[in-house]
């Protein structure tokens, strides 16, 4: 019953994200796009979580972390590239 | 505050020396009667008592959590509704917070707050531009903000 | 009490998926970049949180303390505020058009105002 409710759970997740990827698709700026890898890089952290239950191990657990920052930091990079030109800004 | 936090790691640290069992538990056990202690000599300190201010924090972190749950429900209304007719706004919000440190707190509670999302700030840094899903009501949304996080930011950094 | 447990971390299981989904759907219907930052940078974040906290509590009941679960949750919540706002601002400062039922644009003022002092 328990596995039962996760599957279905990894289903719906697995929804979501086909429903941000058609965002991504279609989107009429590049903001859109951004913003809709953003939200997938954070529901796949939570696709990662559901997984750790259900194969019972903890080993994934650096994977997590790892995928947050590195989303993070490509966000930000993004909208900063499309803000200015620019990543790295110099103060002169 | 920084000092009083010394003086309490000292006492755990004494307690654990004194127990003779370096361990997790003996240095928390020690930390919660440093805690009773400077409690109890709280009037010959010069400082406030610096829980006090811990205090503060918790209360601020109850009432983000529980504007975190408000600001989701909202999303899910405005998501589900079957006729999309909200009015979204950009409105200027005024602060009267000091520091860089304060104004990027609360503008990251604004963000995770019902229906505003922080967006810019002016060049001096004391006015934060939200904006919000539905404005039906300029004035009290100002309020609202100013009202409840501002205080409570105050109450931690005062 | 295993099984407690169990209906627990399902309960926070399907809570959390229910807010990404519903974030999920919101970046897809809603009309404008900004609207859809609300959808993304509050709802995906409490969803993944919740799920987070099913996967801590799940570890937690086998007698694993496992930290690093902690430090995600607390990693998404500095980094969610921070992500949508730097997205939303990029995204006015290119010029990309606001909804047309929009009532109020204070930002608008300021950059004018900046534009005729730097002239």
């Amino acid at each position: 019953m328990f596995d039962t409710v996760l599957i279905v759970a990894l289903t719906a997740l697995s929804i979501a994200l086909l429903l941000l990827f058609i965002r991504v698709i279609i989107g009429p700026s590049t903001q859109d796009r951004i913003l809709a890898l953003d939200a997938i890089g954070v529901l796949l952290v939570g696709f990662i979580g559901i997984l750790m239950i259900l194969q019972d191990t903890s080993v994934f657990s650096d994977i997590v972390l790892v995928l947050t920052i590195l989303g993070f930091v490509g966000t930000l990079s993004l909208s900063k590239f499309l803000e200015r030109g620019v990543v790295i800004e110099h103060d002169d | 505050m920084p000092f009083q936090i010394l003086i309490n790691v000292l006492l755990a640290v004494l307690w654990m020396f004194l127990q003779n069992e370096y361990t997790a538990v003996n240095f928390i056990s020690g930390y919660i009667i440093g805690i009773l202690i400077l409690f109890i000599i709280r009037r010959f300190l010069k400082f406030d008592f610096y829980l006090k201010r811990v205090w503060a924090i918790i209360k601020l972190i109850y009432l983000f959590i529980v504007e975190l749950i408000k600001a989701n429900i909202d999303v899910v209304k405005v998501v589900l509704k079957p006729k999309q007719d909200h009015q979204p706004g950009i409105v200027a919000v005024r602060t009267q917070l000091e520091s860089n440190f304060e104004i990027s707190i609360l503008a990251a509670l604004i963000t995770l707050t019902p229906g505003t999302i922080s967006m810019d700030f002016s060049q001096d840094s004391k006015t934060i531009y939200v904006h919000s899903i539905d404005v039906p009501d300029k004035e009290a949304m100002i309020k609202d903000i100013q009202g409840s996080f501002e205080k409570a930011i105050m109450e931690v950094t005062k | 009490m295993s099984t407690m447990i169990d209906v627990l971390v399902a309960i926070f299981v399907v809570i959390g998926v229910f807010f990404a989904v519903v974030s999920a759907i919101g970046i897809v219907r809603l009309k404008d970049v900004y609207s859809r930052a609300h959808a993304s940078g509050k709802s995906a974040t409490l969803g993944v949180i919740f799920i987070m906290l099913a996967v801590f509590i799940h570890f937690l009941s086998q007698g694993v303390m496992n930290a690093k679960i902690l430090l995600a949750i607390l990693f998404l919540f500095l980094t969610a505020p921070v992500a949508s706002l730097m997205i939303t601002r990029s995204a006015y400062r290119n010029g990309v058009k606001l909804e047309k039922n929009t009532v109020i644009d204070d930002l608008k003022e300021m950059y004018e105002t900046n534009q005729n002092q730097s002239k």
